[in-house]
């Protein structure tokens, strides 16, 4: 079986998959052999791009067949919306001439080859992180266009404001916001969530007035937004 | 060279004042030498609860704006010969003083004494910022209250941006009574919100009130709880090892001598 027929180039949309002249057969042979490889890193990936390079011409049933392999076998995600919009601002219309091409102009933008580092979680949409190693205290304010991780507390009257996800290893007695630009998917986690306000994108949940309404969490949660409201559970599994 | 020791507390009224002059006396009652600042400036009132209201002549905007020594300014303790205090104006306002000035300051009185405790006033504008700026320690006061523990957090957070790390918890007016109704936050409440070092609880006690109005702080007598509190507090600040006086035990044995005595 001859090898290196597929390459994957990661980038900031998701995992592109180039293929070159070759059998089918061994095209899928070898595709599997390297996602078996590194089935965790593939798991729930998003593709963003499948073609052919190097003078292979894919067929829109090979095409086919390869994104359903990907997607039931190893459960990636194909969309190929991103990658369009993002890698050419010329007419739609044109998009599968243009994909054809597109392999030979890839090799002078910045990108991980993923050949050579798979496994590493590295160069999908992670965004920043900023880590702070004390209490958030009353009238500080964290901003980040990222995620932000808190080794500490943050206490009543602290807020942290984050384009991405929030984690708190401690207690929250203050008020977070993730997601503020209108990332829905963003989470807010806390040894102990017990926030006075946390938004979530464009809603906002606020601490009962009542003492007594307050559950005191007992148990490491999770804030995120579900059927468009905010719902906070364990993230830990029961024993 | 001696220990800058600023006590502050974000918010007014918890005891800023009284802690730190029964602080103060503590300290000279433990052989060491002591000044006093009052940062307060427009608001003062050390001079009042220690009773040296009337032998002022000189403050610090005086010291500061050189139109006197620094030692004419100093007011020697009516029972302490080494402990002074350094009063602060009256008729002028916080920005009488930049913080350079009152960081040569408090160095200039490091070198005369082997603590400088300064009394910070409430708020955190400039007054704080002068209060602490020369500061080598902080005590930080706060109440059982959450407003008070609010405060205080807020005044620990400005305090380690600048600099002063790991300040020290003096919680202050604890009513052990109230605490073990639930009614009152307790110790442990407010440590895990501010997460500093405790280094002392001082309980209500009417004596304060007392002592403070004929200008003697509590301390001096010492038969107090309050009293007994602060000296635990000045030992502390030395190094000593005192365990926390044990609130509890204390309102025990006197309702069981109570008991014993007259039956109730």
């Amino acid at each position: 079986m001859s090898q290196n027929l597929i390459r994957f180039k990661g980038k900031r949309e998701g995992i592109s998959i180039y293929i070159k002249q070759g059998s089918f057969q061994d095209i899928k042979d070898e595709l599997e052999a390297k996602i078996k490889k590194s089935k965790r890193f593939f798991k729930g990936a998003k593709v963003t791009e499948i073609a052919g390079i190097d003078g292979k011409d894919l067929t829109e049933e090979e095409k086919k067949e390869i994104e359903i392999l990907v997607t039931k076998k190893y459960s990636m995600i194909i969309d190929e919306s991103e990658a369009m919009n993002t890698e050419n601002k010329e007419n739609i219309t044109q998009a599968t001439k243009i994909k054809e091409v597109a392999p030979v102009t890839k090799s002078e933008e910045v990108e991980e080859d993923l050949e050579m580092e798979l496994g590493h979680y590295e160069g999908l949409e992670e965004g920043n992180t900023k880590f702070i190693y004390t209490t958030i205290r009353s009238g500080q304010l964290i901003e980040s266009d990222g995620n932000v991780v808190v080794i500490g507390d943050v206490n009543p009257g602290g807020e942290i404001s984050a384009k991405g996800n929030i984690v708190v290893l401690g207690s929250v007695r203050g008020s977070t916001y993730a997601g503020n630009d209108g990332n829905k998917d963003a989470v807010v986690a806390a040894f102990r969530l017990s926030p006075t306000k946390l938004r979530i994108a464009n809603l906002i949940t606020i601490r009962p007035d009542n003492d007594d309404d307050v559950h005191t969490p007992r148990e490491p949660e999770v804030a995120r937004i579900y059927d468009d409201a905010i719902i906070i559970e364990p993230y830990l599994t029961k024993k | 060279m001696g220990e800058v020791i600023v006590v502050t507390s974000g918010k007014g009224g918890v005891g800023k004042t009284t802690t730190t002059s029964n602080i103060g006396i503590g300290l000279a009652m433990l052989g060491k030498s002591v000044v006093i600042v009052d940062a307060d400036i427009g608001l003062r009132n050390l001079d009042v609860v220690m009773g040296l209201e009337n032998r002022i002549v000189y403050d610090i905007v005086d010291v500061v704006e050189d139109n006197c020594r620094i030692k004419q300014a100093l007011i020697k303790d009516k029972k302490f010969d080494h402990l002074f205090l350094l009063p602060a104006a009256q008729t002028k306002d916080k920005d009488a003083i930049a913080p350079e000035q009152m960081k040569n300051l408090s160095d200039e009185l490091k070198g005369m004494f082997d603590y400088v405790i300064i009394d910070c006033p409430a708020g955190i504008e400039q007054g704080f910022k002068n209060a602490i700026v020369g500061a080598d320690r902080a005590l930080v006061v706060t109440t059982p209250e959450i407003s008070a523990v609010r405060d205080a957090d807020r005044i620990i957070g400005l305090l380690e941006a600048n600099g002063l790390n790991s300040p020290k918890l003096i919680i202050n007016r604890i009513k052990q009574d109230m605490v073990n109704r639930g009614d009152m936050m307790n110790i442990d409440d407010i440590i895990d919100i501010l997460a500093i070092d405790l280094i002392g609880v001082v309980p209500d006690d009417e004596a304060i009130v007392i002592s403070t109005n004929r200008g003697e702080p509590v301390i001096i007598e010492g038969k107090s709880m309050a009293g007994q509190a602060y000296l635990n507090i000045s030992k502390r600040i030395m190094g000593e090892d005192v365990p926390l006086l044990n609130l509890d035990i204390e309102e025990g044995l006197i309702s069981k001598l109570r008991k014993l005595f007259f039956g109730k």
